[in-house]
Parts: C-alpha cells; sequence; structure tokens
C-alpha cells in the first residue's frame, strides 16, 4: 500500500468515526429530549462542537500516521540492511530512511491532478447532499432533518472523495 | 473516420539498458514519486510535457524514444461488425 493510499483510508476511517459518533450523540439526545425538532440552537452548538473535534481529530490522525508511517519506513529499511541496531540506523539507514520518506510524500503533479479530480466528486457529492436537504424541506420535514442531512452530506461527501482518490490511485486517472 | 491514437512508453525497456534502473531511482531523477513512475510506465497516466522531458533526461536520450504517440487499432470491433453483416 502506498503513502497516498494508505493516508486516504485513515482519513476515509477518522471520518466515518466521527460521523457515527455525531449521529449517535445527534439521536441519543433526540431520544432523551434534550435535542427537540424546533430546537436549532442546540443542534448548531452541536455541529459547532463537532466541528472543532472533527479539526481536532483530523490533526492528531495525521501526526500519529506520519509517525507510525515513517516508523514502518525505519523498520522496513532496517530489516532490508539486516540489522536493526540503533547506532546502524543512526549513521548507515539513517539517510536511506529520510530520502524513502520524503520521496514518498511528494506530491507530484498526477498527486495534485488526483486531489483536484477527487475534490470535484466530493463537490458533486455535497451539492447532492444540499439538493436532497432543500427537497426534504419542500417536503414538509422539519428543519431539524434538513439541517442534519446538510451536515452529513459534508460528511460523506469527504468519504466519498477519498474514495474517487483511492480508485484514480489504483485504476489511473 | 477519426482514428483514435495512445501514448506509448519504453520506460521499463530503457531502465533494463540503464543497468536495470529502480522505478525509485528513475523517481528521483525525474523529481516525482515511484507511484507517479509506476503509474506512467503502466500507461495509467500520461505525463505532463515537462515530466515526459525530465523522464528522457533521465534516460538521456530524446523523448520521441521514451513516449510514442500510436494509433490505436480497432481490431475486435471491426471483427464484430464482419461478423453481424
Amino acid at each position: 500500500m502506498t503513502y497516498q493510499i494508505a493516508r486516504t483510508i485513515t482519513r476515509m476511517l477518522s471520518g466515518t468515526v466521527l460521523l457515527i459518533i455525531y449521529l449517535v450523540q445527534v439521536t441519543s439526545r433526540y431520544q432523551s429530549g434534550v435535542l427537540g425538532m424546533n430546537e436549532l440552537q442546540s443542534l448548531a452548538q452541536l455541529m459547532l462542537v463537532f466541528i472543532g473535534i472533527g479539526i481536532g481529530v483530523t490533526i492528531a490522525v495525521e501526526i500519529v500516521f506520519h509517525i507510525l508511517y515513517s516508523i514502518g519506513i525505519a523498520v522496513k529499511e532496517s530489516v532490508k540492511a539486516g540489522s536493526c541496531n540503533d547506532k546502524d540506523i543512526e549513521k548507515e539507514i539513517g539517510k536511506n530512511i529520510e530520502k524513502n520518506i520524503k520521496q514518498d510524500m511528494v506530491e507530484d503533479e498526477m498527486a495534485k491532478l488526483i486531489d483536484l479530480k477527487s475534490l470535484r466528486v466530493g463537490y458533486v457529492t455535497a451539492g447532492i447532499g444540499f439538493i436532497t436537504s432543500l427537497i426534504i424541506l419542500v417536503l414538509g420535514y422539519p428543519v431539524f432533518l434538513m439541517v442534519n442531512i446538510l451536515f452529513g452530506s459534508f460528511f460523506i461527501a469527504g468519504i466519498i472523495e477519498g474514495l474517487a482518490k483511492i480508485v484514480y490511485y489504483t485504476r489511473g486517472v | 473516420m477519426g482514428k483514435k491514437f495512445e501514448i506509448t512508453n519504453e520506460i521499463r525497456k530503457l531502465r533494463f539498458f540503464a543497468d536495470e534502473m529502480t522505478q525509485q531511482q528513475l523517481a528521483e531523477k525525474a523529481g516525482v514519486s515511484r507511484q507517479t513512475i509506476v503509474a506512467v510506465e503502466g500507461g495509467k497516466y500520461n505525463p505532463s510535457l515537462e515530466l515526459a522531458f525530465r523522464i528522457a533526461q533521465a534516460f538521456n536520450v530524446p523523448i520521441e524514444e521514451v513516449f510514442q504517440y500510436r494509433a490505436i487499432e480497432k481490431k475486435k470491433k471491426s471483427n464484430k461488425k464482419g461478423d453481424q453483416s
């Protein structure tokens, strides 16, 4: 698995977990009566909290992922060299590890093109979510549901964007 | 009728003749990731003109020795049409 695919899967997983936690929170609060159909203010508070959590979690996941990925490369290189001594890693393999990590994390023209194309897929998904939320409102469903569909569509758009990225990386652009 | 064209490459062959240069080494010389070289070599991604020149430069050959622009022959479709008639 390449760096880009592994990174995309990690992001997708964290996004999916956040979406599930949000849905569980909203459902449980709604069932317990804390959130009502007309209490958009508390719903907006919850959403803002989740946006904040989402940013924090994304940063934390990125940091942990890069640390683990770098460790993975270091282990692979040291196994390849047939030695696991700290001195050897520092002196002989160290440069190789650094070079490999840098080489893997290069964002070249293909990565940029895939980013653009998958972003377009994400925008389309978010757009469909927006239209669906409007239809829901027109059909007479409460604003509570409309706002949740809108919010959820952004999370789903992020996940679908990740899926599109994986498809582009595996099948080609 | 308008012919369809495809871009093919000889990167695998050129790597072989360059002392079995690895994809990683070529990626380093061209300044891209190994994944991009894998995609270009497999015909899954057509590089920009600049990258094409950089790859050719890595092998010290002119660009037309690395990349070719060829017409695609539609054998299967023409055979099917022939069968139907």
